[in-house]
């Protein structure tokens, strides 16, 4: 049993970095071991915090709809009337992914309409989005 | 998947029977980082000499789609000229001998790519003649090179509006999320087409710091990877040069070599061209767009195709992200993240008002 994944991987990618990679006979193998190591780094992180960025993300997409609604075609109004169908990562991505297909059409009303202070809000959205899935265990 | 040994045994029968004389391979290495193509370093005995060459073989899934011969066709075309490039030898488009069709070029003596390992002044001198090769290449006649016989040649007023279809079109196909960032610029881009260009120019499609080899001295001695090389406004170079992306942390500073003004007035100065500020800034957006593409079709490669490459999932989810970021720098109205606060339903009612009747319907 692994407790705590996130913690587990990142022990697996330290030993792979630290006592198998220096092994290897070949450059490449050196460097795509190497990277392979960060990047497993990099997914400790998304398993651990993944599920809650994607929902924040909803959270704050779906505040912007609020604000929008009038712009929101009826397909767009049954998609967000869709509840979560459970918390695992592919559902939460599905939701988000359909969310943030709403968003760009929303966005792209919002420029055609110049509405400022909307098209401001996504901008700042998107922003805090970028932000909150910054990878930072690849250097 | 195909062995180093596997690869050993195939250069040496086909370059065999190639140049009519047996070949025995010395030393072979697989290179890391080429995600457009797999690239083996051989040492070989032919004739009673050494003699070092690159195969370039086509992988099961690429970074880049991209016809070979097209890259071929540009080493070929511009070998003869002051720019610096391997010598293509050898272009095989069956897949007898690799499995998958390949292509070889000499190998260039003593060759260094990693700037970390220069001086400062090192540095200036690579940056200089990065951006006098650049401008040259800019200055040339893609016709009288015959690029026109493996490349349309676009009309001037055109080109940056066929480019943007074109990377759009790769983001449209290749996206596993949507990307509102990237569509945001999409958008952006087609509402400010800049003027057409100046001239058709012989466009290198992925200048930058890291796709040339330089020797001890700090002289660039080649400029490698031609397989998005394609016709167009020479600015496009220009400004995948100056990518942020390339700079790392050293953002004053294109490619971590140069200021990104000095760069520009030696480019100008060597092509004879102008570089108009409005212009540039259209076309850095417009390679942060195409960027975002080929890490998309990375991601699509990685999760769809045969190739499992690190290097594919490291560009479609790192540089990605990367990517928006500086994209967001690009078009993101002046510090909106600092002054628009996240909406709350106290916050929504200030953009409701927004949404009279007649935007609504």
């Amino acid at each position: 049993m692994i407790p705590h994944t996130d913690d587990a991987l990142r022990m697996l990618s330290q030993r792979l970095m630290t006592q198998l990679l220096p092994d290897l006979k070949t450059l490449y193998s050196l460097s795509d071991g190497a990277l392979i190591g960060l990047l497993i780094n990099a997914i400790a992180d998304e398993v651990a915090e993944g599920v809650q960025r994607r929902l924040d993300d909803i959270a704050e997409m779906r505040l912007i709809f609020e604000a929008g609604a009038a712009l929101l075609s009826s397909g767009d109004k049954e998609v967000l009337s869709a509840g979560l169908p459970s918390y695992r990562l592919s559902d939460v991505n599905d939701q988000h992914d359909a969310l943030t297909r709403i968003l760009v059409a929303l966005h792209e009303k919002a420029e055609d309409k110049k509405m400022a202070v909307l098209d401001q809000s996504i901008w700042a959205y998107l922003r805090r989005h970028a932000e909150r899935h910054r990878i930072t265990a690849v250097p | 998947m195909i062995t180093t040994d596997q690869v050993s045994v195939a250069a040496a029968e086909y370059l065999a029977e190639k140049w009519h004389t047996p070949v025995t391979v010395v030393d072979v290495e697989k290179i890391f980082g080429g995600a457009s193509r797999e690239t083996y370093k051989l040492v070989l005995e032919a004739g009673g000499e050494t003699k070092g060459v690159i195969l370039r073989r086509d992988p099961p899934s690429s970074l880049i789609d991209t016809e070979r011969y097209l890259e071929y066709g540009a080493y070929d075309r511009i070998y003869p000229t002051d720019i610096p490039v391997p010598e293509p030898l050898f272009l095989e488009n069956s897949s007898d001998f690799l499995e998958q069709p390949f292509s070889i070029m000499a190998a260039i003596e003593n060759p260094m790519n990693d700037i970390t390992l220069l001086s400062e002044a090192q540095k200036g001198k690579v940056g200089k003649q990065k951006y006098v090769i650049l401008g040259h290449l800019a200055a040339k006649d893609p016709l009288a090179l015959r690029f026109d016989e493996i490349m349309t040649v676009p009309d001037a007023a055109r080109a940056a509006a066929e480019q943007l279809a074109y990377w759009q079109g790769v983001i449209n196909d290749d996206e596993i999320h949507p990307q509102p960032i990237a569509q945001a610029a999409i958008r952006w881009l087609a509402a400010n087409l800049p003027p057409p260009a100046q001239k058709i120019s012989i466009v290198h499609g992925d200048y930058r710091t890291g796709n040339f080899l330089f020797n001890d001295q700090a002289e660039i001695t080649a400029i490698l990877d031609w397989e998005m090389c394609h016709l167009g406004d020479p600015l496009e170079d220009l400004a995948w040069s100056l990518e942020p992306l390339w700079s790392g942390a050293e953002t004053a500073l294109a490619g971590r070599l140069i200021p990104h003004d000095q760069a520009i007035d030696i480019w100008c100065e060597a092509s004879g061209l102008s570089c108009d500020e409005q212009a540039l800034k259209w076309w850095r957006i417009f390679v942060s767009v195409k960027a975002v593409a080929i890490w998309i079709s990375s991601s699509e490669n990685f999760e769809q195709g045969e190739g499992k490459d690190s290097i594919l999932a490291m560009a479609g989810w790192v540089m990605t992200d990367r990517q928006n970021r500086i994209l967001l720098d690009y078009l993101a109205p002046a510090l909106v993240s600092e002054i628009t606060p996240k909406i709350t339903p106290e916050i929504a009612p200030e953009i409701t008002p927004e949404i009279t009747p007649e935007i609504a319907s």
